[in-house]
């Protein structure tokens, strides 16, 4: 147990001595604050151009997946191919810890900093909710946001288990970032094509299946949990950290 | 302590590593010796646990490293050749995450890191990143770490290369007490670093153990007093001119020799 969590202590905190992390901070406040600012544009304005799911307007943003997708690509590309380039993987794999646990360790670590992204985004929490400050109510049902930020992690989940399995693959962090982009996008452009096809046809149901976008946007930005999203989710994450246990064994034997 | 039988390991059809024996008893000091790309390295990653082996057996304090893993991994202070360390954290911080990560609990962390802190000379730069230290502190770093969890085992391998020669000297000096504690195994070229710091050696070429024993026998064996004329009788380089050796060189090459 102590290795593991030195290593995801290291990991994590690893974050705040590379500028990748605080670029990803600054990048990711950027975007979540454009989108608050136009939901509450949406909120505040009269009539029928108004906002009905707050939630839905933030998260249920096709544009907002398309940029959020950058981001779980450069918290994961460091994490193996850099020890793989510059040699540390060495050092890293001959101490008394098993490969699950430095895959556990590198992954545990970069979700607790893709929580720390999510964090200021509950500075928006007491608008969003319609929150009362005198008598300590929501005017509108906490649940959802619950759901959402359930779902924010699960997703995030998924695209970081994708980028530290691509990462343990390469040993330039660039590639291991473009690569992982390339897959991760996948889950987020298929819902792009459910506008040129039959609602019906199977074809419509398969990219409804991938696409992270929709599933927010019809599912868990108003409450929704659908099994199905959270076995995608959770499957995606476990097949990827499987890989990537298996590709650090790979190396063992190959060079 | 360390025991190696029959070692093999290729890198997809190469074979690098080809049936390599030895064995090193407690309180040893081996030199492992044997020119660029005889398969030193590879048979020290593979004692290490970095890699896995083709074929054969190696066990450290008596747990097979590749059956037991961690156990054998507890038993070894392992320092890579180029000494890779992460440029961003300080060393302090450094030791404080191999310390965890090798399982030392609180109060022994930091027991541990004052003693190699010392040990290695390493006090007065232990708030210091790692990326802007010499390559001589770093190569400090790299073995206070190997030392960290008190392994009864330590592979250095080439400990001494890249440093200046007083770096040298202090290291050889920091080998040589440590081999009074830890059965060590070190890899090097440098034939005078043999002849100062171990008591036998291990000669490899081609993946191929050539000589294995104490510096006396293998000298005796070879009628020399000199261990370097073993290493290059051993490793098959010929400084007779290439004529000598019925090699065609370019004088003797006839202008209607040439290739049309």
């Amino acid at each position: 147990m102590r290795p593991l969590l030195a290593l995801i202590k290291r990991e994590f905190t690893g974050y705040f001595l590379s500028p990748v992390g605080y670029v990803t901070l600054v990048f990711f406040l950027i975007v979540t604050g454009l989108l608050f600012a136009g939901v509450v544009d949406g909120l505040t304005r009269t009539g029928s151009q108004g906002v009905e799911y707050p939630f839905a307007a933030l998260l249920g943003d096709n544009v907002f997946w398309f940029v959020f997708a950058f981001i779980p690509p450069m918290l994961t590309m460091r994490l193996l191919a850099e020890e793989r380039g510059t040699g540390t993987l060495e050092t890293l794999l001959t101490a008394p810890i098993r490969d699950w646990q430095v895959v556990a360790g590198k992954f545990i670590g970069a979700v607790l900093f893709y929580l720390v992204l999510w964090l200021p985004t509950l500075a928006y929490l007491p608008v969003l909710l319609n929150f009362n400050w005198a008598d300590r109510t929501c005017g509108v049902d906490p649940a959802h946001a619950a759901c959402s930020y359930l779902g924010v992690l699960l997703a995030g989940m998924m695209f970081l288990a994708i980028g530290l399995f691509v990462s343990s693959l390469v040993k330039n962090q660039l590639v291991a970032a473009m690569i992982s982009l390339a897959l991760c996008l996948k889950f987020v452009v298929a819902g792009y094509a459910l506008g040129y096809l039959d609602a019906n046809s199977w074809a419509a149901k398969a990219v409804q299946f991938l696409s992270v976008p929709e599933h927010f946007r019809r599912d868990f930005t108003r409450g929704v949990i659908d099994s199905r999203h959270v076995v995608l989710y959770l499957s995606v994450t476990t097949v990827c950290l499987y890989l990537t246990v298996r590709s650090l064994e790979a190396r063992r034997l190959r060079a | 302590m360390i025991r190696v039988e029959n070692l093999v390991k290729y890198y997809g059809e190469y074979p690098a590593v080809r049936g390599v024996s030895f064995e090193v008893p407690k309180g040893r000091v081996v030199g492992f010796l044997g020119p660029n790309g005889a398969g030193k390295s590879t048979t020290m990653r593979i004692l290490a646990g970095f890699l896995t082996a083709s074929g054969g057996k190696a066990s450290i304090a008596g747990h097979d490293v590749f059956r037991d893993p961690i156990a054998a991994r507890r038993n070894i202070g392992y320092m890579p050749e180029s000494c890779p360390l992460y440029p961003e954290m300080r060393v302090i911080e450094y030791l404080k995450f191999r310390a965890g990560l090798k399982g030392l609990g609180w109060g022994e962390r930091r027991k541990r890191i004052d003693y190699v802190l010392k040990r290695c000379w390493l006090a007065d730069v232990r708030t210091q990143l790692v990326g802007t230290l010499s390559k001589g502190y770093r190569q400090r770093v790299g073995l206070a770490d190997a030392l960290l969890a008190d392994p009864p085992v330590l592979i250095l391998d080439e400990p001494t290369a890249g440093l200046d020669p007083t770096q040298i000297r202090e290291t050889r000096k920091l080998i040589r007490e440590l081999g009074r504690e830890h059965t060590m195994l070190l890899s090097t070229h440098i034939l005078t670093e043999v002849e100062m710091t171990c008591d036998s050696a291990v000669i490899i070429n081609q993946g191929r153990v050539e000589e294995d024993g104490t510096l006396d026998a293998i000298r005796k064996k070879h009628r020399t007093d000199n261990l370097e004329d073993v290493f290059v009788k051993l490793t098959g380089f010929d400084d007779r001119p290439a004529a000598a050796r019925g090699i065609p060189v370019a004088s003797q090459v006839e202008e209607g020799d040439r290739p049309r």
